[in-house]
């Protein structure tokens, strides 16, 4: 039954700090493309007030119940992935979309909770120091299923972003040194097999844009050009909101999702940059934070894995427009455009309040 | 009391650690920020002035249309456009004078163009003149240099081949209208751009229109264009066949040269349609350019309307050529048969009314065939007697009168099948019984267009069956679209024997007659003005030829392939104009499909 003095344990900062991002975020998707915002900028409104509904719902289930489900629930989206690529609908050239009337939803998104979940729940009772064989396989096996079906939808970007939640598994469990010999050999080993039959071509060339910067500012390289000289020339304070963008990201694909921060950053300048930066790193650190007022192994668990995911994903973007990192698709989460995974994003960290509020209701006399 | 909190210590601590990582590493993140926005932020200043970029629209060529045998009707030309480039020019008023003397155009219709689409997006160029002589594309391209405003293009423009044969098939393109942009939502048309206004143009707009690349560039802080960054190729639209037969549309519109009317001449199996004249016509490729107003003005006023596609849209009383449908509706409803007389003594007079018979001295007796060979209107006058107006109306309908036929061409008009109801409705009066009568003639207010008479015969030809008329191939896989009336076909052997005397044994429909050709056919005059005037005009010595002409009909009369409809405005009686010409069409189609085909055949 619900108890009443959970609800004055609501982190109440963490979900104005999840608010203001999007909002920032809405305000420079408007910005990026100003002038076919409305049907973006009302959608992206709609879909926060979807996930703040949502949100509140899943704050009066208590997160023990929803790992009692989570098994089921990583099967469901498992299955729902494997349909799509039957029988899903080319959007964009990938199956990653559900349709449903006028909106459309990535279910890999949502499969990002289902794996937290399910890695909490793998390692709830898992009091060892360190991480057995048996754990290493078996939680690398889980995550590996759904990448792989995401990664062939093709949507490489958000395969990627499960990487930094087993990763978070792996070091939270302890992983002993020959496992991470181990994992360097294999990754060095996929890496050059995918480079030869798996990367595309066009994913090849960014990767030598990374290595290369600057090579070939008409081709692959001119995304990470254009964002540079959009932040580079908006300096200290910017050109103001509005006026930036149109004349230096017009023409970068996709700039209201993993380049917003270039939009920011050319209208507000540095200054901008440092809000979001800072945003950010509150925001990180009250997450990863909750893992020492969690009640339980599998609450530590909840909240380091969806730190890990957010903190990742923002490090990779950051990283990524400025050519530290190679252009793969991967946004921001909450700032840039998208309904699914502002969702997503959502119910991932009302997971880690959910366990927060409850830290007290366990202790019962 | 036991432990409640597990030891979770360890768990905090690489948590911990975790974090303390990754905000080095944010830390290190935002030093190169400030490297590039700080540190390095002259350079990308002078990098943001020096490069911009520019996307132009790369036109995409029209699908081309053919007629049947794969003549080109409607072809693509390069032609040269030049653009205005909002996005090029700080202020528009110093470079309006030197721009205008350029194109040769004067200041104040410039500054129209531009400012037609000024609310498109900064970087969409707009069309200023189009259809540029070469000498003209000689000038601006030699000074480029001075004008990184302009834009020179290429773009395919539309070339109909025939000039203004079919030109009312085929239809025209105009630039898309700012109101019409506005209403896109999916942005489906640029500013500027040509779009299909009307007939198969504007039917099959979508199916034609290619897709269109795209070109970036970067350009200089003068707007000159350094080079190309990304090209997306244009993608052509799809080649459309009609079902057009070009000698055959020819030979029709020289036989309408100089006359006011329609012809339709279709296939009565599958409805597609061999020859659509509308005369007078029009030559598209005069207005196929955005900025021809005289031209185009003087084809919208000119009094013979040669825009208006009288096919479908002109509204004609049938005359005669109506009383198919009261014959149809005797039959079907019992009140005679094949064999009823009744006896023509030149008129007829009805609720204290005389009815005359277009033949004076009268036919004396006869049976239904003889009464259509001979279009006998005492007869029919028998016939609206017996029947009320809502009856007739009723099958009127069922043979597809009074709504349009749904051909493939836009604009169609519906015609009109009167009935107590429409009186009632239209003039808020009762109907009379004696407008009946004027009703089993064709006269009164019956309006039909040229395309359903057409569509009428060849629901007759097919002894029943009713098709819809289209203008383009049908798809060798799929049946033609058929709907049958209901109505037994023995009904309708039985008015083809009086269509085949009316044109094989000396009828009204005589001057169709074609040796060797079974054709069957009705003859339709139309009074325009009344009975009375014109007798005025010949006490006056002058000749009353204010009747419209009208033919029909199909051949051969056992496996119908043809279907000829002639109307000629003002033509006089249709025997004498409608039916030779209807003649001839069939003649023509003779020789070219029934010979061929028996010469191959032997």
């Amino acid at each position: 039954m619900l108890d009443r003095r959970i609800f004055r344990e609501i982190d109440w900062t963490t979900i104005l700090l999840m608010v203001l991002i999007s909002v920032i975020g809405i305000i420079f998707v408007h910005s990026a493309i100003y002038y076919q915002a409305s049907q973006y900028v009302w959608k992206q409104v709609l879909w926060l007030a979807v996930s703040l509904a949502v949100l509140s719902v899943l704050l009066m289930i208590d997160y023990k119940v929803l790992l009692s489900f989570a098994f089921p629930f990583y099967i469901l989206m498992n299955v729902i992935l494997a349909g799509l690529l039957i029988f899903g609908r080319r959007i964009a050239n990938t199956r990653s979309w559900l349709v449903f009337g006028p909106f459309q939803f990535q279910p890999s998104e949502l499969t990002k909770l289902a794996v937290i979940l399910l890695l909490a729940r793998l390692f709830s009772s898992y009091k060892e120091e360190q991480m057995s064989f048996r754990a290493f396989l078996l939680s690398s096996g889980l995550v590996g299923l759904p990448f792989i079906l995401i990664a062939l939808q093709p949507d490489l970007g958000t395969a990627l972003t499960f990487i930094p939640v087993l990763l978070g598994a792996y070091i939270l469990a302890g992983l002993p040194k020959k496992y991470v010999i181990l994992i360097l050999i294999v990754s060095l080993l996929a890496g050059l097999v995918g480079w030869n039959y798996g990367l595309k071509d066009y994913q090849k060339k960014r990767i030598e844009t990374l290595l290369v910067p600057g090579q070939d500012p008409r081709g692959a390289g001119y995304q990470l050009q254009q964002s540079k000289i959009a932040l580079g020339s908006g300096g200290l304070t910017g050109k103001g909101y509005h006026k930036g963008t149109q004349s230096q990201l017009r023409f970068l694909p996709a700039r209201q999702n993993d380049f917003i921060l270039a939009v920011v950053g050319e209208d507000l300048g540095f200054l901008g940059i440092l809000m979001v930066f800072g945003l950010f790193f509150i925001f990180l650190y009250r997450l990863f934070m909750a893992t020492q007022v969690s009640p339980d192994r599998a609450g530590v668990y909840i909240a380091f894995l969806a730190a890990m995911l957010i903190g990742c994903q923002f490090l990779i973007n950051i990283m990524m427009i400025v050519g530290l990192f190679p252009i793969t698709g991967i946004p921001i989460p909450f700032l840039s455009y998208g309904g699914s995974s502002l969702l997503s994003n959502f119910l991932i960290v009302g997971l880690v309040i959910n366990v927060k509020m409850r830290r007290f209701a366990y202790v019962r006399f | 009391m036991a432990k409640i909190y597990e030891d979770l210590s360890l768990l905090i601590k690489r948590s911990k650690l975790t974090f303390i990582i990754l905000s080095v590493i944010l830390f290190l993140v935002l030093a190169f920020y400030w490297k590039i926005q700080i540190w390095d932020h002259q350079k990308y200043w002078k990098m943001a002035e020096a490069n911009h970029l520019r996307s132009l629209p790369i036109p995409a060529p029209r699908g081309l249309i053919y007629d049947r045998q794969k003549i080109i009707l409607a072809d693509n030309q390069p032609s040269f456009k030049v653009s205005w480039l909002k996005e090029a020019i700080k202020a528009d008023q110093p470079v309006i004078e030197p721009v205008s003397q350029l194109l040769n155009l004067g200041p104040e219709e410039l500054k129209s163009r531009i400012e037609r689409y000024r609310w498109l997006q900064p970087f969409e160029p707009v069309v200023i003149k189009d259809n540029l002589k070469l000498e003209e594309v000689a000038v601006i391209e030699a000074r480029k240099e001075e004008f990184p405003e302009l834009q020179l293009q290429v773009e395919p423009r539309r070339f109909y081949s025939f000039g203004s044969t079919a030109a009312h098939v085929l239809g025209y393109l105009q630039e898309v209208s700012p109101e019409e942009l506005k209403s896109n939502s999916n942005r489906k048309w640029r500013g500027g751009e040509m779009i299909g206004k009307s007939a198969v143009e504007k039917q099959y707009d979508d199916y034609l229109t290619g897709q269109a690349g795209q070109l970036i560039e970067t350009v200089d802080s003068q707007g000159r264009s350094l080079g190309e960054v990304n090209r997306i190729e244009p993608i052509k639209g799809q080649d459309l066949i009609l079902s057009i037969d070009l000698d055959l549309q020819k030979r029709a519109e020289e036989l309408l040269q100089g006359k006011e009317g329609a012809v339709v001449v279709l296939d009565p199996k599958t409805g597609e349609c061999l020859a659509w004249v509308s005369s007078p016509s029009y030559d598209p490729n005069r207005f196929i350019t955005r900025f021809s107003p005289e031209e185009w003005l003087s084809i919208i006023s000119d009094p013979a309307k040669p825009l208006e596609n009288r096919v479908i849209r002109g509204l004609y009383s049938p005359g005669s050529i109506f009383k198919i449908v009261t014959a149809l509706t005797s039959l079907e409803t019992g009140i005679i048969s094949d064999r009823t007389t009744f006896f023509c003594s030149g008129s007829l007079n009805l609720y204290g009314q005389d009815f005359a018979c277009w033949f004076k001295p009268g036919h004396g007796s006869l049976n239904l065939p003889e009464a259509i060979k001979n279009s006998c209107n005492v007869y029919f006058y028998q016939l609206g007697r017996r029947l009320t107006v809502d009856t007739i109306a009723r099958y009127a309908r069922t043979l597809g009168l009074g709504k349009a036929t749904g051909v493939d061409i836009p604009g169609e008009k519906d015609g009109l099948v009167p009935s107590t109801d429409w009186k009632r409705k239209a003039q808020g009066e009762a109907w009379f019984p004696g407008e009946t009568i004027s009703v089993s003639i064709g006269q009164g207010p019956v309006l039909v267009t040229p395309l359903q008479v057409a569509a009428l015969t060849a629901c007759v030809a097919n002894r029943g069956i009713k098709i819809r008329p289209r203008v383009t191939r049908v798809d060798g896989q799929k049946t033609p679209e058929q709907e049958r009336t209901g109505l037994d076909s023995d009904l309708f052997e039985k008015i083809i024997e009086g269509l085949w005397r009316s044109v094989n044994e000396g009828g009204t429909g005589h001057g169709a007659y074609q040796p060797g050709f079974e054709i069957c056919g009705k003859t339709g005059s139309t009074q325009v003005i009344s009975r009375e005037k014109a007798e005025k005009m010949i006490e006056r010595g002058e000749v009353p030829a204010k009747t419209h002409s009208w033919f029909s009909g199909f051949a051969p009369r056992n496996d119908p392939r043809i279907v000829v409809t002639v109307l000629v405005e003002f033509g006089g009686m249709g025997g004498q104009t409608a039916a030779p010409l209807a003649g001839e069409i069939f003649k023509v189609y003779r020789e070219k499909y029934v010979r061929q085909a028996n010469l191959q055949g032997n």
